[in-house]
């Protein structure tokens, strides 16, 4: 008896140790990385940074055309990205069921989700760059805009099912048509749930960097124009890593420090928009 | 036997398929005008199906159809021609689970008005506190109608859906199973209140709970593998059945 | 008392608040019966006697009535501790009235019976004291039961010894009469008939009373002596 309670205790501790190690050599890279970015780029950290347009090679400079050209990019895919996905989620979770249509299109979604960035850029490279003859802004925005739809498909559907069925049925007891039902309380029911979806989605174009290459390329200079190449945080990254020269690295390490940051405030907004939305189920 | 009385609902002959499954085998009854009517039985006996087709709930998922007549008023309400939101209208609906709407209080029960009238806002605060009076929960609430509704405690949201199902002003009450998610106190508030609301509604009240249709009810319908066994007033039902399957139910004997 | 707050069903404490009410109904038509059997008796009144008969019919409708009512509670509501007590009362307090009543009928019989005969010098003496008392004793157990007064209870079912002496007292004089003139034998025979049933009647009030300490300290004291039951239920000292 005695024996057979050592073993498992042994067991026990063996499995505990191994899975706590692995946690730590995850963890560990992760604080490197987080560490590494943090020094670097604070030094780089001040006010040019923000007004400054991106420097020739050894002249100072900043960051803010690339900034600006983020946003412009991210908020553009996000107001494209946003009503499809949510529309197409809510079709999906509402309308298709089970029938055969919304399972081929939950199957495409599915891929779609998980398709290389990479080609993505290289998609709209083809259909909207080449006919254009050059990089655009807007070429970027809908890059981004198809990296981020299958996320906030995939969210709004997955939100609208955590709300109650009786819900709608409630609704539509009341004599309620369906478009209203969706409208003014499952959307409600679902809201935080559905803003979260769309804030990872956006957290995830925010670094990327693949489909950008294809599409708005770069510009060293002050452009809002959508039609033009436009700066952007990553592939600036992307080149000033790359060059020999270290005021450049300096920028790239500051830019890499500035996404990590956006992207930490997104997913502690998701987080607690989560958190709201299982309290209220 | 309720069929002296005026019938207010008359079913006649109806059956209801899921698929191929039959769920309700030839169910003929009346529901009395002004009265509670109560579907007992045990589980997937077909009460929760019965109530559900007098306000066609069952439409809203493939594959389920029901054959016959539903008379509401002499009306067929089973007919293809008929109006299915003006039958909402009349024919309200309370659930198992509370499903107060993400919203306030006051949303919640000016949802339903705003699909079938235009009130200005101050006869639509009137009707907001009609209905939650009639409900037994303006005492409890008007102090905080800008308050979601989901604040509310387990008992209060059910009244909360109720007065929710009153304020569209409906003609008849469909209960499905409304205290069975909820506390013995608060059950005993939804009873009383069933008993107070009998006076402007026909009520009918589907419930796993016997002795709740024994307190609530004046009809009594005892259901067993979708076909309607027993149909008679309560009292009798209670004291004196006349079938053997009723009998062996209602005394805990079954199965 | 408990049942006196409302519930949250107002219809049932109306239902609960009704059977109370009905007994107590049924128990003032029971002494009317009995005070009209007694009127008729002395008074040699023949017609007041068969109203007596004629009306014992109603207090046995009573009886299945309020009989129905509380298997109709019990069937429906389910009725617990307080509640369920007064229901079981009541049902137990109906048959013991309904016996009154038989009583009652008894003594209209006799009074019927009597009427043509010729009346006795003292007048029914001994079965006019007797059924002042046990009048007396009904209607103080009917307040006791309507106010649910256990004292007054407690002190009703002590009035059950009086009676007993009272009739024994009686039963000696009747015999008497019987010893010193064997022609009256038939009537006084008939006359202790009713004085038996007004003795009777005294130990249904006595039942009634303990159902009224049963329903409302919820204790069976059935079979228990009297002043058992003052320690405990009034926590007096015997006397």
């Amino acid at each position: 008896m005695d024996l057979r309670y050592l073993r498992r205790r042994t067991v026990n501790i063996v499995n505990l140790t191994g899975s706590l190690l692995a946690t730590v050599f995850g963890l560990f890279w992760l604080f490197w990385i987080l560490w590494t970015t943090l020094s670097y780029g604070v030094s780089a950290f001040d006010w040019n940074l923000f007004h400054q347009n991106t420097p020739a090679p050894g002249a100072a400079g900043g960051l803010a055309n690339a900034i600006v050209g983020s946003l412009i990019m991210v908020g553009l895919a996000t107001v494209i990205g946003t009503p499809v996905g949510i529309l197409a989620g809510t079709y999906l979770a509402e309308y298709g069921g089970r029938t055969w249509v919304a399972g081929t299109i939950r199957f495409i979604n599915d891929i779609l989700l998980s398709a290389p960035s990479i080609i993505i850029g290289l998609f709209v490279y083809e259909m909207v760059v080449i006919r254009m003859g050059h990089f655009s802004a807007l070429a970027g925005a809908i890059a981004l805009a198809i990296i981020m739809l299958p996320v906030v498909i995939r969210t709004t559907e997955e939100m609208l099912r955590l709300v109650p069925n009786p819900l709608r049925e409630a609704a539509l007891a009341l004599g309620a048509p369906r478009w209203k039902m969706i409208s003014l309380v499952a959307y409600r029911a679902a809201l935080s749930g559905i803003l979260t979806g769309v804030l990872l989605a956006v957290a995830r174009i925010a670094g990327e960097t693949a489909p950008l290459l294809f599409t708005a390329l770069n510009n060293q200079f002050w452009s809002t124009d959508l039609m033009q190449p436009m700066a952007n945080l990553p592939v600036v990254i992307f080149q000033f890593a790359m060059s020999p020269y270290p005021e450049w690295h300096t920028l790239a390490w500051a830019g890499s420090l500035l996404i990590t940051l956006s992207v930490l405030a997104l997913s502690i907004l998701a987080r607690t928009l989560l958190r709201k939305v299982r309290l209220e189920h | 036997m309720a069929n002296d009385i005026h019938g207010k609902i008359q079913v006649r002959d109806l059956n209801f398929y899921y698929g191929k499954y039959q769920a309700l085998k030839n169910i003929s009854l009346d529901v009395a005008t002004n009265m509670v009517t109560a579907f007992i039985g045990p589980s997937g006996c077909g009460k929760s199906t019965l109530l559900r087709t007098f306000n066609r709930m069952y439409e809203l998922y493939p594959g389920q159809r029901a054959t016959g007549e539903i008379l509401l008023d002499g009306e067929n309400v089973l007919a293809p021609g008929a109006d299915l939101f003006r039958l909402r209208a009349r024919v309200g609906m309370v659930f198992q689970k509370p499903t107060p709407f993400p919203m306030s209080i006051y949303e919640n029960i000016a949802f339903g008005v705003r699909l079938y009238e235009k009130l200005p806002r101050s006869e639509m605060d009137d009707r907001v506190e009609w209905a939650l009076t009639q409900a037994a929960l303006w005492g409890e609430v008007k102090d905080k109608l800008r308050q979601s509704g989901m604040s509310l405690s387990g008992g209060q949201q059910q009244r909360l859906c109720i007065a929710r199902a009153i304020a569209v002003k409906p003609e008849v009450m469909l209960l499905d199973e409304p205290a069975s998610a909820l506390d013995p106190i608060s059950t005993l508030k939804i009873e009383e209140l069933i008993y107070e609301l009998k006076k402007n509604y026909t009520i009918v009240i589907v419930t796993h709970n016997m002795q709740q249709a024994a307190r609530v009810s004046d009809f009594t319908a005892f259901m067993y593998l979708g076909e309607a066994v027993e149909f008679g007033d309560t009292n009798t039902i209670f004291t004196n059945p006349s079938k053997k399957q009723t009998e062996d139910y209602i005394t805990g004997r079954y199965g | 008392m408990e049942q006196m707050h409302t519930h949250i069903s107002r219809q049932f404490s109306a239902e609960l608040e009704d059977i109370r009410s009905r007994v107590l109904q049924m128990g003032g038509l029971v002494e009317q019966q009995i005070e009209q059997a007694l009127d008729a008796l002395i008074k040699g009144d023949t017609a007041l006697g068969e109203n007596v008969i004629l009306h014992d019919t109603q207090v046995n409708k009573m009886e299945v009535t309020i009989d129905e009512e509380c298997n109709q509670i019990i069937a429906r509501r389910q009725p617990a501790a307080s509640d369920l007590r007064l229901v079981v009362a009541v049902i137990k307090t109906i048959t013991d009235l309904e016996r009154i009543g038989d009583e009652a009928e008894k003594i209209a019989r006799m009074a019927v019976r009597l009427a043509g005969e010729e009346r006795p010098k003292n007048n029914y003496a001994e079965i006019q004291t007797l059924g002042i008392h046990v009048r007396q004793m009904l209607h103080e157990t009917l307040d006791a039961f309507a106010r649910l007064d256990i004292e007054a209870a407690v002190r009703v079912a002590r009035e059950d010894v009086k009676i007993d002496q009272k009739y024994d007292g009686a039963m000696r004089q009747l015999i008497t009469y019987m010893m010193e003139d064997p022609r009256t034998i038939s009537r006084v025979l008939n006359v202790i008939w009713a004085a038996r049933a007004l003795e009777r009647i005294g130990d249904h009030a006595c039942n009634i009373c303990e159902y009224i300490i049963y329903l409302v300290k919820g204790k069976d004291v059935r079979h228990t002596s009297l002043d058992q039951v003052e320690r405990e239920i009034l926590g007096k000292e015997s006397r």
